[in-house]
C-alpha cells in the first residue's frame, strides 16, 4: 500500500504572466512550481506515511523541466517518482488516462491531489481520475487519516467542518487546509538528487491517448481592473451609501 | 510584489539544481520567517531562538564541512546559505558564519576524534551553539599580540584574559577560543559553565541589533588538557577560519546589496514626483544603475572565488578582495538607496538603513576594509605595511 500524489507544476503564483501571439508566452515565465493545492496533498501523504501507511509515489505528467516538482518531492520524502513525459499540450481527458494508467503501474489504491491546478483551475483530474479508475471520490478535503481499509477525510461543509468515511480504493482532492508543504532540509534535498525517476511515454504505459477533444482557440490578459474610488470626509457619506446601495448591491 | 533577487548576469544558470534547491529553501525561510520578524528582533535587541532551531533544522550549518553531521555542501551553496540569510539581516547571516566558519570549521579542521565527535553533530543541527574569541579589547587588527594566556597546570590549563566583540558569545554553549601558551598562539575549547568564564552582552549597538556580541571573560578559568585543538599551532588557526567567514561575508554583502537595490528599484517606480516616477529621472536611472553594476562585479566575484575554494587553488588575498569589495559596494548600494528612498528611507518599513548600519560592522569585523587592503598591497609589492618592523 501506498499513496500516490499528483503533482502539476504550474507558473509560480509570482511569475509574470504575458500573452505572446494569442498564447501565454510560456518562455517568458521564469519560475515554475507545483501547484499549491497539489502541495497540501503533499504535505498530508508525507503524514500518512509518518503514521505507518506505506510510500508516496509523486507522479508528474508534462514536459521534462516538471521533473523539478518531483525532486522537490524527494527532498521533503517522496519515495518513488514517475515523470510521465509529455511534451505538447494534453487535454484533461488525455491527462487523466495518463495518470490513471501511472497509478495502476505504482500499485496505490488511495491518491491525492489538488482539488484543481492553479493555471487551468479546471478540476477535473482527481474525479475524472476516480472513473477512470472505479474508485471513489471525495473533493475538497483538509485533512485525511487511514485505518485499515477505511479513510477519514475532513473537508469544509455548509455548515461546518464535514467528517467523510469512505472505503479504500479512493481518489481524495486537497482544499486549503492548515498544513502548508514542509521546508524541505539539506539532507532532504541531497538525498533528493540520487533518488531514480521512472520516466514513461504514453506507449510505455500502454495508452493511447488519441486526439484532443479540446482546442484552445486564443488566451488573453484578464481586463485591467477599474480604478477604485477615493471619498474623503463625511460630507461623502450619502454618496459612498447610495454608491454601495446602487452600484454595488452589497446594501 | 514577489522578491526577484537581481541576477544580471545569469548567475543562476552556473548553479548546480542542488545548489539552486538550497538558495531556495533558505530564501522562503527568510521570507515567511526573518523579515516580518526582523525589525522587532532588532528593536528588542536579541536574536530569535526560535531562528537557531530552524536554521538547524534546515541543515544548513557547517555548509561545506563533511562528515561528523555536517551537511557537506559545495562552497557556492555556502555562499549561497549566507548571501540568502543576509538579505535578510546581516545579523542572522553573522550567527551562521560564525557557528559554521569560526566554531565548527577549528574543530572540524583542527580538533582531536573525540572532539568532533562531541560538538560537531549538535553544532550542526544548532543544538549546540558556539563562538570564535579572537578579537580582544586592545587587539583587533593585530591579534598576534593578544594578551589572553593558556598556562599548562598538570593535569588541567588556566587561561586568564578577555576577547571583546564576541557574535553568539553570551548564548553559545561552546568558545573556540585563542589564547597564548608558552608564547605560542593556541585554540581552546572553553565550555558555558566552565568555573571562571563568563560571557557578559555587550549593549548599546546601533548595528547588527538582531545579533548576540559579547565579552568573553576568562578569570582563572579552569579547562580539562583534552580542550586544547591539537592540530594547529600559530595564527594559521584563526587564520584559516576567518578566510572561509570571509569567503561567506562575500556572498552575504551580496545579498544585502540584492535587498537594497530592490527596495529601491520598486520605490523609484511608485515615487511619484514631478507628476512622473522618480525612476524616469536620469539621476535616478544612474544611480539605479551603478548599482547593478556593482552588485554583478560582486556576485562575479564571490562566485568565481566560491569556485576556487572548492578546487583549493585560492590565496587568502583573493578571498581579502572579495571580502572587501564587496562589503564596500554594499554599504554604498545601502546609502544610496536611501538616498533613493528619500525620507522615507529612513523608516523601519524599508529595509534599507538596518543593512546600511549593518554593514557599517561587516566592513570592520573579518578584517577591516583597510587592512584587507594592506594584505592586497603587500601582495602586489612584497612589503608588509602593518608594522614599523622591516
Amino acid at each position: 500500500m501506498g499513496v500516490a500524489v499528483l503533482l502539476k507544476q504550474v507558473p509560480d503564483t509570482t511569475a509574470k504572466i504575458s500573452i505572446s501571439g494569442d498564447r501565454v508566452d510560456e518562455a517568458s515565465i521564469t519560475k515554475w512550481s507545483i501547484s499549491p493545492y497539489d502541495e497540501y496533498a503533499l504535505e498530508n501523504a508525507i503524514k500518512l506515511k509518518e503514521s505507518g501507511f506505506g510510500d508516496v509515489v509523486a507522479i508528474t505528467c508534462g514536459p521534462s523541466r516538471s521533473a523539478k516538482c518531483l525532486t522537490e518531492a524527494a527532498a521533503v520524502g517522496a519515495d518513488r517518482l514517475i515523470h510521465i513525459i509529455s511534451e505538447s499540450p494534453l487535454d484533461s481527458i488525455q491527462v487523466q488516462s495518463l495518470l490513471s494508467a501511472a497509478v495502476k503501474e505504482s500499485g496505490c489504491e488511495v491518491v491525492m491531489c489538488g482539488k484543481q491546478a492553479a493555471d487551468t483551475n479546471s478540476g477535473s483530474t482527481g474525479p475524472g481520475l476516480a472513473t477512470t479508475l472505479g474508485f471513489s471520490c471525495v473533493g475538497g478535503v483538509t485533512e485525511v487519516s487511514i485505518e485499515g481499509g477505511n479513510a477519514s477525510a475532513t473537508r469544509l461543509g455548509p455548515s461546518g467542518l464535514e467528517q467523510v468515511e469512505v472505503a479504500v480504493p479512493c481518489v481524495f482532492t486537497f482544499d486549503k487546509g492548515d498544513s502548508e508543504l514542509r521546508r524541505p532540509n539539506v539532507r532532504g534535498i541531497m538525498m533528493a538528487k540520487k533518488k531514480p525517476v521512472d520516466v514513461f511515454s504514453a506507449e510505455d504505459l500502454g495508452v493511447d491517448v488519441g486526439d484532443s477533444m479540446v482546442e484552445i482557440k486564443s488566451h488573453s490578459s484578464p481586463p485591467e481592473k477599474k480604478p477604485g474610488q477615493k471619498f474623503v470626509g463625511s460630507d461623502s457619506i450619502p454618496e459612498v451609501v447610495s454608491k454601495l446601495r446602487e452600484e454595488a448591491n452589497v446594501i | 510584489m514577489a522578491y526577484e533577487a537581481l541576477d544580471f548576469y545569469d548567475i543562476d544558470s552556473l548553479l548546480t539544481e542542488e545548489e539552486r534547491m538550497v538558495r531556495d529553501m533558505v530564501r522562503d525561510w527568510v521570507e515567511d520567517r526573518v523579515l516580518p520578524n526582523i525589525e522587532d528582533a532588532c528593536r528588542d535587541g536579541v536574536f530569535p531562538d526560535e531562528w537557531r532551531v530552524e536554521i538547524g533544522e534546515m541543515g544548513i550549518l557547517g555548509a561545506p564541512l563533511e562528515g561528523y553531521g555536517c551537511p557537506g555542501l559545495s562552497y557556492i551553496a555556502y555562499g549561497l546559505i549566507c548571501q540568502e540569510l543576509e538579505r535578510g539581516d546581516s545579523g542572522v547571516r553573522s550567527f551562521a558564519s560564525v557557528q559554521g566558519s569560526l566554531a565548527m570549521y577549528p574543530i572540524w579542521d583542527f580538533g582531536s576524534e573525540e572532539q568532533k565527535e562531541k560538538y560537531l553533530p549538535g553544532m550542526a543541527k544548532g543544538e549546540l551553539v558556539g563562538c570564535f574569541g579572537l578579537t580582544e579589547p586592545d587587539y583587533g587588527s593585530n591579534p598576534g599580540d593578544m594578551i589572553t594566556r593558556a598556562e599548562d597546570k598538570g593535569d588541567h590549563f588556566l587561561l586568564n584574559g578577555a576577547k571583546m566583540w564576541i557574535t553568539n558569545g553570551t548564548i553559545a554553549d561552546l568558545a573556540v577560543v585563542w589564547a597564548k601558551l608558552e608564547g605560542e598562539i593556541r585554540g581552546f575549547i572553553v565550555e558555558k559553565g566552565d568555573q571562571g568564564f563568563s560571557a557578559p552582552e555587550m549593549k548599546g549597538k546601533h548595528s547588527l541589533k538582531a545579533s548576540v556580541t559579547s565579552e568573553l571573560v576568562f578569570q582563572d578559568c579552569k579547562i580539562p588538557k583534552d580542550r586544547i585543538l591539537p592540530d594547529v599551532k600559530g595564527l594559521r588557526g584563526p587564520f584559516s577560519c576567518l578566510n572561509n567567514a570571509r569567503y561567506g561575508i562575500s556572498w552575504g554583502a551580496v545579498g544585502a546589496a540584492q535587498s537594497c537595490f530592490n527596495s529601491a528599484r520598486e520605490y523609484a517606480l511608485s515615487r511619484i514626483q514631478f507628476g512622473h516616477p522618480i525612476a524616469s529621472f536620469q539621476l535616478v536611472q544612474n544611480k539605479l544603475s551603478w548599482m547593478l553594476r556593482e552588485i554583478t562585479k560582486g556576485q562575479l566575484l564571490a562566485y568565481h572565488i566560491g569556485k576556487k575554494k572548492g578546487d583549493g587553488s585560492w590565496i587568502p588575498e583573493q578571498i581579502s578582495l572579495a571580502k572587501m569589495n564587496n562589503v564596500d559596494m554594499a554599504l554604498e548600494i545601502a546609502r544610496m538607496s536611501r538616498d533613493i528612498h528619500g525620507a522615507n528611507g529612513i523608516l523601519d518599513e524599508y529595509p534599507v538603513m538596518r543593512h546600511m548600519a549593518n554593514l557599517e560592522s561587516v566592513k570592520t569585523y573579518e578584517g577591516t576594509h583597510d587592512i584587507h587592503n594592506l594584505i592586497i598591497g603587500r601582495h602586489i609589492t612584497g612589503i608588509q605595511s602593518f608594522t614599523r618592523e622591516p
